[in-house]
């Protein structure tokens, strides 16, 4: 494009906003910052929960049962990685457990997490 | 032979003072397998929450342990004892657990953790005591002959013993620092950190030591290598605290950052998981202090893993 091309603020928009949508559809953490940031609630891919979503969060707005709903969909792997990217567990911990006892744990600690954020 | 008590201790607040205790508890306990004492008297309490988790630290609080105790038993007059304020089983290493399991002793962690009561408590007892006829140094004596008489006992019991200081000399950290044997002074490597740790290892050596340069071991946290970094580091090392021994540096990583957040107090950690990318810093830090220890106060201790 000439540099010295003079757009209208209408066009201008459009080239903004189309970056902030192709910036949002490749990258699911912006995308999730982003819809936090306009008030929203974030609906997670299965895809992007264990990379992106945050447990305490969900626990805070959505409680235990939000919790149990956004990572039922992982296997063994996805609620493993989703722990270690949270903090919620070593490897040590989570050693041998299967995808029931790998949720409660996330659950449990979760939960235990946010009690002690909101104790003091 | 009796624990080698260490202060860890620096006015300036940030510099890394739970971080270090907690590093060197660990490295102690897991390379040369020794028993380590933590006590925490910074009303932060940092070290406590790094250890215990913060869902700990209050059960802890709730069952009656913790350094606020020992003030208590303080105020109330009692006889001067640590030992019924101390949890036992601090530690978050899976290799020291999985020994103790096996009834294969190798290293544990202790605590006498803090709660944010203590500064409180601390807060209390100084109003009451200069509201009569006590004075900063009566009290401060009084408070020194006190946890001198708790904490002697408890070096019969353990190898080492880590206080992990707040930032302000508090009467009990006063306390406290005139027990210790050596002086850990972790710092920044910035002009405001350099210049605190100055001012404090001055006051030290005024107020409770004349031969710090030989008791004490500065430690150098969250290094990051810039230009200004490594000037401060030269001047502490080469202008400010000459003669003074020097640990490891430890880096600037957020493998340090996560070290530092037990995710519950269920959890358990390899060691080389915990510490990740700063496994090997951490170890020259504990080798340092080995051979730091050895020099002030003889001790020999010897290396149960690499």
């Amino acid at each position: 494009m000439d540099k010295g091309a003079r757009l209208s603020a209408v066009d201008y928009l459009d080239r903004f906003f189309e970056e902030i949508r192709l910036e949002a559809r490749a990258n699911p953490d912006f995308a999730a910052r982003l819809t936090r940031a306009l008030g929203g609630e974030v609906v997670f891919a299965t895809s992007d929960i264990a990379e992106i979503a945050n447990p305490m969060e969900i626990a805070a707005n959505q409680g235990e049962a939000g919790l149990r709903e956004t990572f039922a969909g992982l296997d063994a792997a996805g609620l493993r990685k989703a722990m270690r990217t949270a903090n919620l567990a070593t490897p040590v911990d989570m050693r041998g457990k299967d995808t029931t006892e790998l949720t409660d744990m996330l659950v449990r600690r979760a939960l235990a997490k946010l009690a002690e954020r909101r104790r003091a | 032979m009796p624990a080698f008590i260490a202060a860890v201790a620096n006015l300036k607040g940030g510099v890394g003072k739970s971080t270090t205790t907690v590093m060197l508890a660990d490295g102690l306990a897991f390379f040369y397998g020794l028993d380590v004492l933590v006590v925490d008297l910074d009303s932060q309490a940092n070290a406590s929450q790094i250890l215990l988790t913060e869902i700990g630290l209050h059960a802890a609080a709730e069952q009656g342990k913790g350094a606020h105790e020992l003030l208590g038993q303080f105020v109330r007059g009692e006889p001067a004892a640590a030992g019924p304020f101390i949890i036992p089983n601090a530690v978050s290493i899976e290799e020291l657990r999985r020994a103790e399991d096996n009834d294969q002793r190798l290293g544990w962690i202790s605590a006498l953790p803090s709660h944010p009561q203590l500064r409180f408590s601390e807060m209390s007892l100084e109003e009451d005591w200069y509201s009569g006829t006590g004075t900063p140094s009566t009290l401060a004596s009084a408070l020194t002959t006190h946890v001198q008489q708790a904490i002697e006992p408890l070096r019969a019991l353990y190898d080492v013993i880590l206080i992990d200081c707040p930032p302000h000399l508090s009467p009990l950290s006063r306390a406290a620092m005139k027990t210790a044997d050596a002086f850990v002074l972790p710092t920044l490597a910035d002009p405001i950190s350099v210049w605190g740790t100055k001012q404090f290892s001055d006051w030290v050596e005024a107020q409770l030591t004349d031969d710090l340069a030989r008791r004490s071991f500065v430690v150098v946290t969250r290094f990051r290598n810039t230009a200004l970094a490594r000037q401060m580091r030269t001047d502490i090392q080469e202008v400010y605290l000459t003669d003074h021994t020097f640990g490891a540096v430890i880096p600037d990583s957020v493998n340090v950052l996560k070290a530092m957040d037990r995710p519950a107090p269920d959890s358990y950690n390899s060691f080389r998981g915990k510490y990740g990318s700063v496994t090997g810093d951490v170890r020259r830090l504990t080798q340092r202090f080995a051979e730091f220890s050895e020099q002030v106060a003889g001790t020999q201790w010897t290396r149960a893993r690499d």
